[in-house]
């Protein structure tokens, strides 16, 4: 038994010591005062679109938690299922009216609504119909090599095929189109690439949330 | 003249009573909870015109919602709720009242989202109790509003409401003249704008108007007794003080700049500024400013 343990932990070891056969890259977003930005998606698209095939993504989810969409921007895959589960203690009727995707969820709560098919790419705005202050955005990706950044402005893609990549950036606010963001980027096996972009953002407005006695928002 | 003093009192316990044990189960549930605080200081809180009768006073007011929306259908929603609210005067504390107020409106969504023209009928029906209970009354409401919210900045509604607040009969002073000086019917419209400075502020800007009974409470005149359609004792102004019925109408605006803080939380700093002109040449004019605070669970 012991033999077959040591056995066991020695082969996993050695395939976590193996490095990735892919290529990574390391993307640092920030704004032109050097404050990083969050919620932006990074998309790595093969310049030979053979190297654009990965296995399909699985199912993924936005998740409702203080009437707000969380996470507040996902990327996923042309053709991904995402879910939407309410993890409120209220209902609400998720919708879109983004040429990406059109739908529309009925009042639910839990794990009622069925899931939604993204089959086109391109940026999906989410709302709830009930709480007007509700935004969420889904990136629909046709490169399956794409990550979004965190608090520290930093996103990483890996497992990557080495070879010639057009990377682009995607945020809500972006001052202007992520067409401006396009730059050529070469990947090696050996070692990860590292990348730096700036961008200008618009100031974000949203409906607010608490609007005060005398404002319609209150019934 | 009754006056008692613990009327006001009373219902608010009550009322906080019913409505903090009815907590655990809100949160549980499709009902929403909010909490609101105002602290106002108004120049003239009898409606006076002789700068000589003239009252101001400070009043802090509280007040708890609770309230639950039904979808019915794609277009419609119906939405009952209520308010529990307490207001307490620095000096004049004869007008320390406790209201309770319960609401049921329809509300008309022309498509999906925050930007969809909409229009809502509500009626509300509710019970003020002051510390001076010749001033308890209960109030009926009845509404008419519609808007639209053209883009993330810029939000505009307008609302038309008939109020009447029924108080209890009193004696006459003076045989053949009504003593039901605090019963009120009025017309209320209002035109309302809102700006988003940010994602956190933004701007209110409001203009009112309103025509029906006002009650005013000023020295006698030969001028505002013959205009008068009902007059009474208001002790809670002091002991030679009474309170006069006129028809008048209002002219106003409110300006306020609010914040929120955190998503659930909203700071105000309003002013409100509003002219009357009444039966017998009383003019009165008053300035309000207010710092608010509202959070919605």
């Amino acid at each position: 038994m012991h033999r077959f343990l040591a056995a066991v932990t020695v082969l996993a070891l050695a395939w976590v010591a193996v490095p990735s056969r892919g290529a990574a890259l390391h993307v640092l977003v920030k704004d032109p005062h050097g404050k990083l930005i969050a919620d932006a998606v990074v998309l790595a698209a093969p310049v030979d679109p053979k190297s654009a095939q990965r296995a399909k993504s699985p199912a993924d989810a936005v998740d409702q938690v203080d009437k707000q969409f969380i996470p507040y921007v996902k990327a996923v895959l042309v053709g991904s299922k995402v879910w939407f589960p309410n993890s409120d203690h209220i209902r609400h009727q998720v919708y879109s009216f983004s040429p990406a995707k059109t739908f529309e969820l009925p009042l639910y709560g839990g794990t009622d609504a069925p899931p939604v098919v993204f089959d086109k790419p391109g940026v999906v705005v989410l709302g709830c119909n009930i709480h007007d202050w509700m935004v969420g955005y889904i990136y629909v990706s046709e490169t399956p090599f794409f990550a979004k950044t965190g608090s520290a402005g930093t996103a990483t893609i890996d497992d990557m095929p080495p070879g010639e990549y057009t990377v682009r950036i995607w945020h809500p606010s972006m001052e202007h189109g992520e067409e401006t963001t396009v730059r050529r980027v070469t990947l090696n096996a050996d070692a990860p690439a590292s990348a730096e972009w700036e961008l200008g953002l618009k100031p974000t407005l949203r409906v607010p949330r608490v609007s005060g006695a005398g404002s319609p928002g209150y019934p | 003249m009754e006056r008692d003093r613990g009327s006001a009192a009373t219902l608010a316990a009550f009322a906080a009573s019913i409505a903090l044990g009815a907590t655990p189960y809100a949160a549980r549930s499709d009902w929403t909870l909010g909490a609101g605080a105002d602290l106002r200081y108004d120049n003239n809180v009898g409606n006076a015109q002789s700068s000589s009768d003239i009252v101001a006073d400070s009043t802090v007011d509280a007040r708890l919602t609770i309230f639950q929306l039904f979808p019915l259908g794609d277009d419609y929603s119906v939405t009952l709720g209520g308010d529990l609210r307490g207001e307490l005067f620095r000096r004049l504390t004869g007008l320390n009242n406790a209201s309770l107020d319960g609401t049921f409106a329809l509300k008309r969504k022309w498509g999906l989202g925050a930007f969809a023209p909409w229009a809502r009928a509500g009626v509300s029906v509710g019970r003020s109790s002051y510390d001076d209970s010749y001033r308890n009354t209960w109030n009926y409401r009845a509404t008419l509003a519609s808007g639209r919210r053209v883009d993330e900045r810029w939000n505009f509604w307008a609302e038309y409401a008939f109020e009447r607040r029924a108080a209890s009969a009193q004696t006459p002073e003076v045989p053949g003249v009504s003593a039901d000086a605090y019963s009120q019917d009025s017309h209320d419209a209002a035109v309302n704008l809102e700006y988003s400075l940010n994602e956190n502020a933004f701007l209110a800007l409001g203009l009112l108007g309103r025509h029906g009974d006002v009650v005013s409470t000023t020295r006698g005149s030969a001028q505002i007794y013959e205009a008068a359609r009902a007059f009474a004792e208001d002790p809670a102004f002091g002991p030679d003080a009474y309170a006069y019925k006129l028809t008048g109408t209002t002219y106003g605006f409110r300006l306020g700049i609010n914040y929120s803080p955190t998503p659930h939380s909203l700071l105000g700093c309003g002013f409100e500024r509003l002219e009357t002109h009444a039966d017998g040449g009383n003019r009165y004019a008053k300035s309000i400013p207010t710092i608010s605070w509202d959070y919605r669970f």
